[in-house]
């Protein structure tokens, strides 16, 4: 029950070649071919050409001709499916520019008339001493905020396809530790707040030491942060008290992979290749606080930095999500 | 929802019109504008409202303000042009821009023309407030505002805004691209307190939740870089509890 996994696909050059046999090379020689030979045997033409060849010879080229033969057909073949593969990638960026345009508009369509929300409801509670969190102006300038979250957030994801990021080697172990310990302050707080001091969850990081340390990766120490703080706290949310998280991270052929592993609900099999989606969100999870943005997030971040993201999940067993990382070496 | 840190709202009394200060308010969307001005009145400003950056250049050759809050994007003439034609007649009346599309390049381009603070869109009109009075408390008589400047100095630290480069004793240093974007917003806005989630909102464009740390990193970086020490520092101040504050003497170069 594995999910799906996307990569991001550079789209190659895919000029489709018109058939080879309307090529004036092909087409000109052929047929004046074709019109002496039927000119000849209309006129009847007695002559011939006879000569020998050593047998040896004859199996020699046959045998060179059907090989090339065969090679024709392989690389015919291979050409074909490199062509395939090459328009299925570039139609995927089309539909990715197209959808990073709509989310554009959106996003620019919206901040003016949420500006304006913000605006009106300032003006009217400046005007009431009501200073109650639930009055009805409170509410509209809190549910006003929220939209324009959701709004940016989704133009966030959108502008990450586009916009140069950062370049530099990111310590993983360092990120590791600074996500785990935000997401382990996040839970205190949390836990705070309810009254009952730290909710916990039983966090492991085991990354290697031995024989090396895990490379570096190249990228944006605040973005990567951001992927897997997304990740990581996702498990903490979807996963009951005391349930157990594992961080894991190892190196894999120039790339360095982060695996987040959870004990929680898991996602339902048909749901599970949509979650990278923005707005997705699963249909066990309506009581859980969330916008639904968090994994669209995680892998605009990944594609981004040339990465691959997966995610794999039990129905109550489980869920654990991949990210898959070039090395700054690799 | 609270506006944070510099400029706590000092009281919503109006004043007689000589103290209040006059903020012009360009914007093309009336439902900005006939929102935004009962509120900055409320708040204690004298308001003017313009529809355009050209409407906004007519209105102060016949009237004083003490600060313009422009959108970027208007017809005939937008928010950067605005700026930029102010301060090619030595009008160094402080802007404040509120960026539409809270890009990088709008941010970094909004610094580089002379605006003297921006605001993404949609943001919380007490924070627009705040930026205002903190402006007006920066801008001393129509003076060429430090974010005008090409050329920062700080004790032995040179910034070369246009070019983006730091020198520290006359050698470059090299900063990664935000922590460069950070201190030049510290610089620009010396001996002012800035929280972690201004700093966040308005240098990073993304306010997801605990990654304030984005912000301690970045100056962790600068004070690495400029071998500034924490206990005792010479540029960067932290502030227990609020955020960062630009400690150093800044002087245009």
């Amino acid at each position: 029950m594995s999910g799906g996994s996307r990569s991001t696909g550079a789209p190659g050059p895919s000029r489709r070649p018109g058939s080879p046999w309307s090529s004036p090379w092909v087409l000109v020689p052929t047929v004046v071919g074709l019109v002496v030979a039927v000119v000849l045997l209309v006129a009847g033409n007695p002559q011939g050409l006879r000569f020998t060849v050593p047998l040896a010879t004859v199996v020699g080229v046959a045998g060179v001709g059907l090989g090339l033969v065969a090679l024709a057909v392989l690389m015919l073949r291979r050409a074909l499916a490199r062509a395939r593969a090459a328009g299925a990638a570039q139609a995927r960026e089309v539909e990715r520019v197209a959808h990073r345009r709509f989310l554009d508009r959106l996003d620019h369509e919206l901040k003016n008339p949420l500006t304006a929300i913000h605006a009106a409801a300032a003006s009217v509670s400046a005007t009431t001493t009501d200073d109650d969190r639930h009055s009805p102006v409170a509410v509209i300038d809190a549910q006003a905020a929220r939209m324009g979250r959701l709004v940016g957030d989704l133009r966030k994801i959108a502008a990450l396809d586009s916009q140069p990021i950062e370049q530099e080697p990111v310590d993983v172990e360092a990120l590791a530790e600074d996500v785990v310990s935000a997401v382990q302050e996040e839970l205190a707080v949390q836990g705070e707040l309810a009254g009952q001091g730290a909710a916990g969850r039983d966090i492991t990081v085991a990354l290697p030491r031995v024989p090396w340390p895990l490379p570096p990766v190249r990228g944006d120490v605040d973005l990567l942060f951001v992927a897997l703080y997304n990740v990581l706290s996702n498990a903490v949310k979807f996963s009951p008290e005391g349930a157990r998280i594992e961080l894991r991270g190892f190196e894999e052929e120039g790339a360095v992979v982060l695996e987040v592993a959870d004990s929680g609900a898991g996602i339902p099999p048909d749901e599970v290749s949509f979650v990278w989606d923005e707005l997705a969100r699963g249909s066990n999870t309506r009581g859980v606080q969330g916008s639904g943005l968090g994994l669209a997030m995680v892998h605009a971040v990944v594609r981004r930095h040339g990465g691959q993201v997966q995610l794999s999940s039990r129905l109550g067993h489980g869920t654990s999500v991949r990210l898959r990382l070039p090395t700054a070496r690799g | 929802m609270t506006a944070p840190g510099a400029g706590a709202a000092s009281a919503a009394v109006p004043g007689p019109d000589s103290t209040r200060p006059a903020v012009l308010l360009v914007d093309d969307e009336e439902a900005i504008t006939g929102a935004l001005a009962p509120f900055l009145e409320r708040s204690g400003f004298e308001v003017r409202v313009a529809h355009d950056g050209q409407e906004a250049l007519d209105t102060l050759d016949v009237w004083h303000a003490d600060v313009v809050v422009s959108d970027v994007m208007m017809p005939r003439l937008d928010g950067r042009e605005l700026v930029r034609r102010l301060r090619t007649r030595d009008d160094w009346t402080p802007v404040v821009l509120l960026t539409q599309v809270g890009e990088s390049f709008e941010r970094s381009a909004a610094l580089d023309e002379g605006a003297d603070d921006y605001l993404n869109k949609p943001f919380n009109p007490q924070e627009l407030a705040s930026r205002i009075r903190a402006v007006l408390r920066r801008s001393v008589g129509g003076e060429k505002p430090l974010s005008a400047a090409d050329r920062l100095v700080s004790g032995d630290l040179l910034v070369d805004r246009t070019a983006r480069r730091v020198f520290l004793a006359g050698a470059e240093v090299v900063l990664t691209p935000r922590a460069s974007l950070l201190l030049d917003y510290l610089m620009t806005h010396p001996r002012e307190l800035h929280t972690r989630e201004r700093l966040l909102q308005a240098l990073w464009g993304f306010d997801l939740v605990p990654s304030t740390r984005a912000v301690d990193h970045r100056v962790a970086e600068i004070r690495r870089v400029l071998h500034d020490d924490a206990g005792a520092p010479r540029y960067v101040e932290t502030v227990p509890n609020l955020g960062y504050r630009f400690c150093g003497q800044v002087r245009r170069a």
